[in-house]
C-alpha cells in the first residue's frame, strides 16, 4: 500500500506540473459549459429576450403591463417595431415578441382583456413563462374592471391600490428549467467524452512506463505489477472525481445553472461513470502495445461513441437505429439516468440503468485483468 | 559463501526453450561475467532473478533464500541496472534516486542520506537539480547506476551498462563497479565489450542456447583452449575473401573479420598458416601483416559458441 501511494505521489506530481494538464482535465471541461451555454442560451445567464411592440400609445394600463413584464426575473424587454421584431425573433436575437395591440387598455379595463399576442419562432416551451404570468397579472386586473364596471374612478382608485400592492414573484420558472437540463445534459455529454479522454491519457501512462522501460525497475522492486496498475487507477479516478467536482461546481456557481439533479446524486453518478471510462482505459491498455496503439484506439472508440450515445447533441433527433446501437454503449445509460433523474425520478428507481454502468466497469476490468494475466512476455509486461 | 544459486533453471515460452535446465552461483564479494551473444537466453536469466519473468522450472536462491517464497526479501536485496535507461526524463536526479529508493521503503532523512549517497557515488552531487534531458549519454548511465544501489542492495545485476557512452564515462563506471564491490556488494555483469569483463570480472559464465557451456576465472577459461591458437592477418582487399574457404582449411575452429584483418581460430598442434596464407593468394588478397597472439576471453568465446559475442 505504501509503494502504491508512493507511485501515485509521483503521477500526481508528474501529471499537475504540465500546464497542459490542467487545461485538458479542467479547463476543457469548463470550456464545454460555456459551449452549451452558446448552444442552448443567451450569453445573459439563461435571461429570456421579450420584444415589445406597443400599438397602443401611453396608456397607463399598457405601460403598467409593460413595465410588469420587465419586472418578471429573467426576462429583458426591448421595444421594438414591427418589422425590426419579426427580423430579430427570426434570427435568434429575441426568444420572443409581445404586441400591445390597440384597443388592448380598454379591454383590460372592461374586464375582458384582448388585443395582445405574444409570438415566439422557439415554441411554446418558450412562451409559457411569460404566458402564465402575465395571464395572472392580468385576470387580477380584468376582475377589477368587471367589478367596477362602468365606473372609471371606481377602477382608478382600485386598480392604485392593487399597484400599491407587493407582488413579488418566484425566480422558478418553467422556461429556465427546461433550458437548464439541456445545458446540463450537453455539458454532462461533453464531460463524458473528457473522461473518457482522460482515463485513457492516465492509463495510457502505464504504456508509456512499458516504452521507456521503467517498468522494468518499477517491478524488479517490492512493488507488484498489480500494485503498479492499482496505483494508477487511484490517481486516474483522483483526478476524474476532481474534473466532476469542479464542473459540477462551476456549472452551479460560476454559471448558475441548476442541472435539476442533487449534487450528491449527481456527483455518485458521474463518479460510476468514472470507473466504467477507468474499466475502458484498462481493457485500451491490455490490448495496446504501445502508446500510439493506444492513442490511436481511443480516436477510434471515444468520439464515434460519444456521438451515437448523445453526448455532442440530444439523442431524441437521432434516427431510432442510431437509439437501438446507443443502448449497447455506457454514455447512453448515464445520460438517460441524468435525464431521468432531471424529470423527478428517484435515484432508487433506476437501478436497471446503474447495474448496467456497474456492468460495464465489470466487464471491462475482467478482459482487461484476464489479458494481463495471460502476458509472458516481459516487454509487453503485465 | 553463495550470494546466488540457480539450480535446474529452466524457462520455455511455448515450445521454445529460452534457459535450459542452468545451474550456476555467484559468491559473495564477486563480480561474475555473464557473457553470451543475443538470444543466448542471459536477459531471460536476469529477468527471472529479478522475479520480472515466471520462473518455468528450477530454483533460484538469493542469500539462501528462495525468491519465490521469500520474494520481497530478494528484490529488497537486489539493484538493477537495466540495459535501456530506466529514467524519468521529467524529474531531476536526485528526484529519480529518491523516488525508486522510496520503493525500498526508505523515507525521510535516511531517504535523503541515500540518495544524496549514491549521487555523491556517481559523480552527480552537484547535478541533482537538473533534469536528465540535459545530462550527456554517459552521465544519463551513471544517474541509471545511482537509481540501482541508494537502497544498498547486496547483489547489483548490471546489464550492458556501457553501451553507447565515451570512454571517459565507462571508465568512471567500471571503477564504480570496482568500487561498489569492495564496499561489500557482489556485481553480476554483462556486456558485449569483452575487455571490461577481462578487467573487472573475478569470474565469467559463457551462456549459449540457453545453457552455461564454460563458467571460472578468465584463466580457467582460457585454460580451456590451451590447445587453439589464434592468428591475426593484416589484409588490404577483404571483400575479396572467401570465408568459407579459410573455414575449410584443416585444423581451422573459427574465422572471423574485422575491418582490414582476418582473425583465423586453429587447433594448436597443426601448422596451417601455409594453407591459409596459399588460401589468401589464390583470393587475390593482399597481406600487410601476420601476427600470432596468445588466446583471449573473445578467442575462448568464439572457439566454444562459434559465434562473435556481438552477433
Amino acid at each position: 500500500m505504501n509503494n502504491m501511494l508512493w507511485i501515485a505521489r509521483r503521477l500526481l506530481r508528474s501529471t499537475f506540473r504540465k500546464r497542459s494538464s490542467w487545461v485538458v482535465y479542467f479547463g476543457l471541461p469548463i470550456a464545454a459549459i460555456l459551449l452549451s451555454m452558446l448552444i442552448y442560451g443567451s450569453a445573459s445567464g439563461g435571461s429570456l429576450r421579450v420584444g415589445v411592440l406597443n400599438q397602443d400609445g401611453d396608456k397607463p394600463m399598457t405601460q403598467d403591463t409593460i413595465h410588469f413584464v420587465e419586472g418578471l426575473n429573467n426576462v429583458k424587454i426591448t421595444m421594438t417595431d414591427e418589422a425590426s421584431m419579426n427580423k430579430d425573433i427570426a434570427s435568434g436575437k429575441l426568444d420572443s415578441g409581445l404586441i400591445f395591440e390597440e384597443g388592448f387598455a380598454d379591454s383590460v379595463r372592461d374586464g375582458q382583456p384582448a388585443h395582445l399576442r405574444l409570438v415566439s419562432a422557439k415554441g411554446a416551451e418558450v412562451t409559457a413563462y411569460v404566458k402564465v404570468l402575465l395571464d395572472g397579472y392580468l385576470v387580477n386586473v380584468a376582475a377589477i374592471g368587471q367589478a367596477t364596471k362602468n365606473d372609471a374612478d371606481a377602477f382608478d382608485a382600485i386598480y392604485a391600490d392593487y399597484k400599491k400592492s407587493s407582488f413579488k414573484l418566484d425566480a422558478e420558472s418553467l422556461e429556465d428549467a427546461a433550458k437548464f437540463k439541456d445545458m446540463t445534459y450537453q455539458s454532462i455529454g461533453f464531460l463524458l467524452m473528457f473522461l473518457l479522454t482522460s482515463a485513457v491519457n492516465l492509463c495510457g501512462l502505464i504504456l508509456k512506463e512499458r516504452e521507456d522501460r521503467t517498468f522494468l525497475r518499477l517491478l524488479s522492486s517490492p512493488l507488484s505489477a498489480r500494485g503498479f496498475v492499482l496505483a494508477n487507477v487511484m490517481v486516474t479516478f483522483l483526478i476524474q472525481a476532481l474534473q466532476i467536482v469542479i464542473t459540477l461546481l462551476v456549472l452551479k456557481y460560476a454559471f448558475g445553472i441548476d442541472s435539476g439533479v442533487p449534487f450528491g446524486v449527481m456527483l455518485g453518478t458521474l463518479l460510476l461513470f468514472s470507473l466504467v471510462a477507468i474499466g475502458l482505459a484498462l481493457l485500451l491498455t491490455a490490448f495496446s502495445k504501445n502508446s500510439r496503439g493506444a492513442a490511436a484506439l481511443q480516436t477510434l472508440i471515444i468520439t464515434p461513441t460519444c456521438l451515437l450515445a448523445g453526448c455532442f447533441f440530444p439523442a431524441e433527433i437521432m434516427p431510432d437505429t442510431v437509439k437501438k446501437i446507443s443502448s449497447f454503449l455506457p454514455q447512453h445509460w448515464l445520460l438517460d439516468t441524468i435525464t431521468k433523474l432531471q424529470d423527478g425520478q428517484a435515484l432508487g428507481s433506476l437501478g436497471l440503468n446503474l447495474a448496467i454502468l456497474v456492468a460495464f466497469a465489470a466487464v471491462f476490468a475482467l478482459v482487461a485483468i484476464y489479458r494481463f494475466s495471460r502476458n509472458n512476455d516481459v516487454r509487453q509486461f503485465i | 559463501m553463495n550470494v546466488l544459486e540457480i539450480r535446474n533453471l529452466t524457462k520455455t515460452f511455448g515450445d521454445f526453450i529460452a534457459v535450459d535446465n542452468m545451474n550456476l552461483s555467484v559468491r559473495e564479494g564477486e563480480i561474475f561475467g555473464f557473457l553470451g551473444a543475443n538470444g543466448a537466453g542471459k536477459s531471460t536469466t536476469i529477468n527471472m532473478i529479478s522475479s520480472l519473468l515466471r520462473i518455468t522450472k528450477g530454483e533460484v536462491r538469493l542469500l539462501g533464500k528462495d525468491i519465490v517464497k521469500e520474494n520481497k526479501f530478494a528484490k529488497m536485496n537486489i539493484g538493477i541496472v537495466p540495459q535501456d535507461l530506466a529514467i524519468y526524463e521529467e524529474m531531476t536526479a536526485y528526484e529519480n534516486v529518491s523516488f525508486f529508493a522510496g520503493l525500498y521503503g526508505l523515507r525521510g532523512s535516511l531517504l535523503k542520506e541515500r540518495t544524496e549517497e549514491a549521487l555523491e557515488f556517481v559523480g552527480l552531487g552537484d547535478k541533482h537539480k537538473a533534469l536528465p534531458k540535459s545530462f550527456s549519454g554517459g552521465m544519463k548511465r551513471r544517474l541509471n547506476i545511482a537509481c540501482a544501489i541508494a537502497h544498498r542492495p547486496k547483489l547489483i545485476i548490471m546489464d550492458e551498462p556501457t553501451v553507447g557512452i565515451d570512454p571517459q564515462s565507462r571508465n568512471y563506471i567500471l571503477n564504480s563497479v570496482k568500487k561498489l564491490n569492495q564496499m561489500g556488494c557482489s556485481v553480476i555483469y554483462t556486456s558485449h565489450y569483452m575487455e571490461e569483463v577481462e578487467e573487472i570480472c573475478t569470474r565469467i559464465a559463457i551462456v549459449d542456447h540457453g545453457k552455461i557451456i564454460a563458467e571460472g576465472t578468465k584463466e580457467q577459461l582460457k585454460s580451456i583452449i590451451t590447445d587453439t591458437k589464434e592468428t591475426w592477418i593484416g589484409v588490404k582487399n577483404a571483400e575479396r575473401l572467401d570465408l568459407d574457404a579459410l573455414k575449410g582449411i584443416p585444423g581451422v575452429n573459427a574465422v572471423r573479420m574485422e575491418e582490414q584483418s582476418v582473425k583465423i581460430i586453429s587447433r594448436g598442434e597443426i601448422n596451417n598458416l601455409n594453407w591459409v596464407i596459399q588460401q589468401l593468394i589464390r583470393d587475390q588478397v593482399e597481406i600487410s601483416s601476420v601476427e600470432e597472439q596468445a588466446p583471449n576471453l573473445e578467442t575462448v568465446f568464439l572457439t566454444l559458441t562459434g559465434r562473435n559475442l556481438r552477433d
